[in-house]
């Protein structure tokens, strides 16, 4: 028996060392930098962040006021929530966006939503923001993977959360005619729920009736025009142009050809992101970022788009001149769809990195 | 490719069929023969015992295909002199068809009708001849519908279209049936070690042993491997037979036209699908809805209740007869689908032949509700005939609804009886809704992984459905244990529940009350008000027991 045991033994020692020896193999490969991450060295030596520290859940800096409200309003603070809201008035540029950022918190928590609607049952800005959560709520449960891979309960929550908002949000339109937030919000009604064409398009007239030229009611329209919802390239191609010329300098709307654009690219190369038409965008994007008030809430957005596509088009300087306005948060097109978190970060970095790069060379 | 061609090509692939073990066991001697010339004695001595194990499956196989003698299906067999009239169609449909007609005819419990013959001679000759006749189909075709489906399967048996197609037919209903043979025989084998391996956990367990995972992997291996080499044969012969069965088909469906009429033809092809569909429902949604209180319907009622169904629902069948299958039911059929074969008949030219025999079908027999009451006897196990008969249907469903509500057993129970650690009553779950626990509770349910992750709103959204479904069973429970519900039997429709007015005198609101109960912030209020009004005292002295 000792002398199985003996045998055992020796024969243990260099199976243990190989298991050893390939289980460090493995973590060097795994904590090795990839290659093609680039020299983080020449973005840092500009003040540029390094990964892990860009915010991942916004695209750029709250807009002031909303930084101090957002955590009050977790803490269960109603009263903050309505003080904002009634603050920005007819802002309605600004007014979507913070309900927007409102609604994400009643989303996973809204006992201070309740309170509120308890302590004033009309106010219609309690009333958009109820709204605005239960279809952030919807889209929560059906999680962000293609339809193949979302359950039949995913979709059983989702259908049950939008038909319950079209009912809040025709009370919030009610309570407060002029604002075009309720109807923007049915946008993603309708692109859950497949409204027709023909629906969207009067969906749409409530909405320019109410506000022509709004970012996020047009970035939100073109989405339903995607060929990946319920339009197609041309249909969404032709709606991002138009709005784009209709309207006047430093409205953003020039980013609408840029998503268009990125939203149906299947190709493999950069080659489609340099041809003439794509650099025209983009200098149109330039000049009506430089027109536009820089404290718009969704300016970063469109600085993201066009960092990104100034990079493809090896315009380095530019490129770099537009990270470093937005460097440090990065949830935005077109990292955002790579991945959650680090993933979306890595993203940025590798692509702002390079551009740090390749202006460091040409300088040196 | 001429018929006869054809057909001859369908008999050597036959033929294979039989001689594949002889082949291979003829190339294995043969290899051993070469062995014993040329390779040194050591090695060829050797490889002989690999070669006599491989052959050993071999032989198996060849003794497999000694082809089960043909066993009636159940069914309720019938006399030239009880059933006159339908033998005498029987017998004219396939005089006009120009075959034999079957020996013997039984009565089954099935949407079907086939024809089947125990051929002798591996199928090279004919033997005697059974017509298989569903019952359900006569309760839903007219008596022209029956004549073309019956024209249809004496039809493949006349050689009217091609020579020695009956050869082919047959041929095929016996490969069928050995390869069924083999499967039956591998999951017998499989079966048998899974039960020995089950008795062997099930001791484990008793001793407090860790149960190992049953595996069958093994057993029955020579068998299946046998059975998974004739299987592919069987394959290739069906793949290679296809085309001439699918024209087999079409040819029977023709003459079916000629005898029985275009019309009835079409719409019999038509009805079949639809009758099928609505069997299964009716098989499972009425038959069978006191199996698990032990209940049987009045005797004759069990098939019998399928023609009430059907009539109640002609607007349901409307929709199944138009939507008609595209695709063969499985790689063996011989059968084009069933879109096809209607397509085809419905462009034959109109033959005026449109109001014949347009009684029910059922109508054929001397005394068809005899005739239904007597098949129970012969379909239904005797485990079930010893079920107790109820007065009628209302009957049926109020007996079967009280014993499904008082054995009612929920994920919702499971949780519950594991959060309280107490038996799972509705009192019990009511009171952890008003202490404010129910999310806690919710936790316990079984939940998907997306459910599992979520927090908040998003939790309560993806458990509420469950929770109120569950929470329904339980308060239907509840008012059926103390007699407060009555059920609405319906042959049109799913069996309705009535509950007792509210105390107000208005109707009830289940559904309002259930949501408030499991709403974000609970009332059980509303609830409670539909409940009957809970003694006070026993509760009391429960706690009092010793434990």
């Amino acid at each position: 028996m000792t002398v199985l045991l003996w045998i055992l033994a020796v024969l243990a020692v260099p199976t243990l060392l190989f298991g050893l020896w390939i289980a460090g193999v493995f973590l060097k490969e795994f904590f090795r930098p990839g290659p093609s991450d680039g020299d983080p060295e020449a973005a840092e030596a500009l003040g540029l962040l390094p990964a892990e520290r860009q915010n991942t859940k916004y695209a750029g800096p709250l807009p002031a006021g909303l930084d101090a409200t957002l955590p009050a309003v977790r803490g269960g603070d109603w009263k903050a929530a309505a003080k904002l809201m009634q603050d920005l008035g007819r802002d309605w540029e600004r007014r979507s966006s913070a309900a927007y950022q409102l609604a994400e918190i009643a989303a996973e928590e809204d006992d201070w939503l309740l309170a509120w609607e308890a302590d004033r049952p009309d106010d219609p800005d309690a009333a958009v923001v109820r709204a605005r959560s239960t279809v952030i709520l919807a889209w929560e449960l059906r999680g962000g993977k293609r339809a193949k891979y979302t359950t039949s309960e995913q979709f059983g929550g989702f259908h049950r959360m939008l038909e319950r908002s079209r009912e809040e949000i025709g009370r919030a339109a009610a309570l407060n005619p002029d604002d075009p937030t309720p109807y923007i919000t049915e946008i993603w009604v309708a692109l859950g729920l497949g409204y027709p064409n023909s629906e969207m398009d009067r969906l749409w007239a409530e909405i320019t009736a109410r506000a022509p030229h709004h970012y996020e009611a047009h970035f939100s329209a073109l989405q339903y025009w995607c060929a990946k919802w319920r339009g197609s390239e041309k249909l969404a191609t032709d709606f991002a142009e138009r709005a784009a010329t209709a309207a006047p300098l430093g409205s953003l709307l020039t980013v609408l050809p840029l998503v268009a654009h990125f939203e149906h690219d299947q190709s493999d190369d950069g080659d489609v992101d340099r041809t003439p038409k794509m650099i025209g965008r983009v200098d149109a994007g330039l000049a009506d970022a430089a027109a536009a008030d820089p404290t718009h809430p969704r300016l970063p957005e469109l600085r993201h788009l066009l960092a990104y596509y100034l990079a493809l088009q090896d315009r380095d300087a530019a490129a770099l001149e537009q990270f470093k306005l937005v460097d440090g948060y990065v949830n935005a097109l077109p990292w955002r769809y790579q991945g959650d978190g680090p993933v979306m970060a890595a993203h940025y970095c590798r692509i702002r990195n390079a551009t740090a790069q390749a202006v460091s060379a040409a300088t040196d | 490719m001429g018929a006869t061609l054809r057909a001859l090509r369908a008999l050597v692939l036959l033929a294979g069929f039989y001689l594949l073990g002889v082949i291979l066991l003829a190339a294995l001697g043969g290899a051993d023969y070469l062995l014993y010339l040329h390779a040194p004695s050591g090695v060829a001595a050797k490889l002989y015992v690999v070669s006599v194990l491989l052959a050993i499956p071999l032989v198996r196989g060849l003794f497999m295909l000694r082809t089960p003698k043909g066993e009636e299906l159940p069914g309720l067999p019938v006399t030239e002199a009880e059933e006159p009239e339908l033998w005498r169609t029987v017998r004219e449909l396939a005089d006009a068809v120009g075959t034999r007609a079957p020996s013997r005819i039984i009565l089954t419990a099935d949407v079907n009708a086939a024809v089947s013959e125990d051929a002798r001679l591996l199928g090279l000759l004919s033997g005697p001849r059974r017509l298989y006749l569903g019952l359900p189909l006569l309760q839903g075709l007219t008596e022209a519908q029956l004549r073309a489906v019956l024209a249809h399967e004496l039809g493949h048996y006349s050689n009217a279209d091609t020579r020695l197609a009956a050869i082919t037919v047959r041929g095929r209903a016996q490969v069928l049936r050995t390869i069924g043979h083999f499967e039956e025989r591998a999951d017998n084998t499989a079966g048998r070690e899974r039960a020995r391996q089950e008795k062997k956990n099930a001791k484990a367990e008793a001793k407090g042993k860790q149960a190992k995972e049953i595996d069958t992997g093994h057993a029955g291996l020579t068998y299946r491997a046998m059975a998974k080499i004739y299987i592919g044969y069987a394959k290739l012969y069906f793949r290679a037979t296809l085309a001439g069965s699918r024209r087999q088909e079409y040819a029977a469906d023709a003459a079916a036209a000629r005898i029985a009429g275009r019309d009835a033809t079409a719409s019999a092809l038509r009805e079949i699908p639809a009758l099928d569909a609505a069997f299964g429902f009716y098989m499972n949604s009425y038959a069978t809805l006191g199996a698990e209180a032990r209940l049987l319907p009045p005797r004759g009622d069990f098939f019998g209740g399928y023609g009430q169904m059907l009539s109640a629902r002609q607007l349901e069948l409307v929709g199944l007869r138009t939507e008609l299958p595209t695709e063969p039911s499985s790689p063996y059929d011989s059968h084009p689908p069933m879109a096809d074969r209607v397509e085809r008949v419905e462009s034959l030219p109109a033959d005026g032949r449109a109001d014949e025999a347009r009684g029910a079908a059922l109508g054929l027999l001397t005394d068809p509700d005899r005739t239904l009451a007597t098949l129970e006897d012969a379909v239904l196990t005797e485990d079930v005939l010893r079920f107790r008969r109820t007065g009628g249907w209302q009957e049926l469903l109020d007996g079967s609804m009280t014993a499904n509500l008082a054995s009612l057993d929920t994920a919702l129970h499971r949780a519950l009886a594991m959060y309280i650690k107490d038996h799972p009553s509705l009192p019990a779950l009511l009171k952890v809704i008003d202490d404010g626990q129910l999310w806690q509770l919710a936790q316990r349910l079984p939940l998907s992984d997306r459910a599992a992750e979520a927090k908040g709103r998003a939790f309560r959204e993806f458990v509420r459905p469950a929770l109120a479904d569950a929470l329904q069973g339980m308060v239907l429970a509840e008012l059926s244990a103390h007699s407060r519900l009555s059920w609405e039997f319906s042959w049109a429709e799913p069996a309705a529940v009535r509950l007792p007015p509210a105390p107000d005198g208005t109707e009830a609101d289940l559904g309002a009350a259930i949501a408030a109960a499991v709403a974000d912030h609970p009332d059980t209020g509303p609830l409670r008000a539909l409940l009957p009004p809970v003694p006070q005292g026993p509760a009391a002295r429960e706690t009092d027991a010793p434990r």
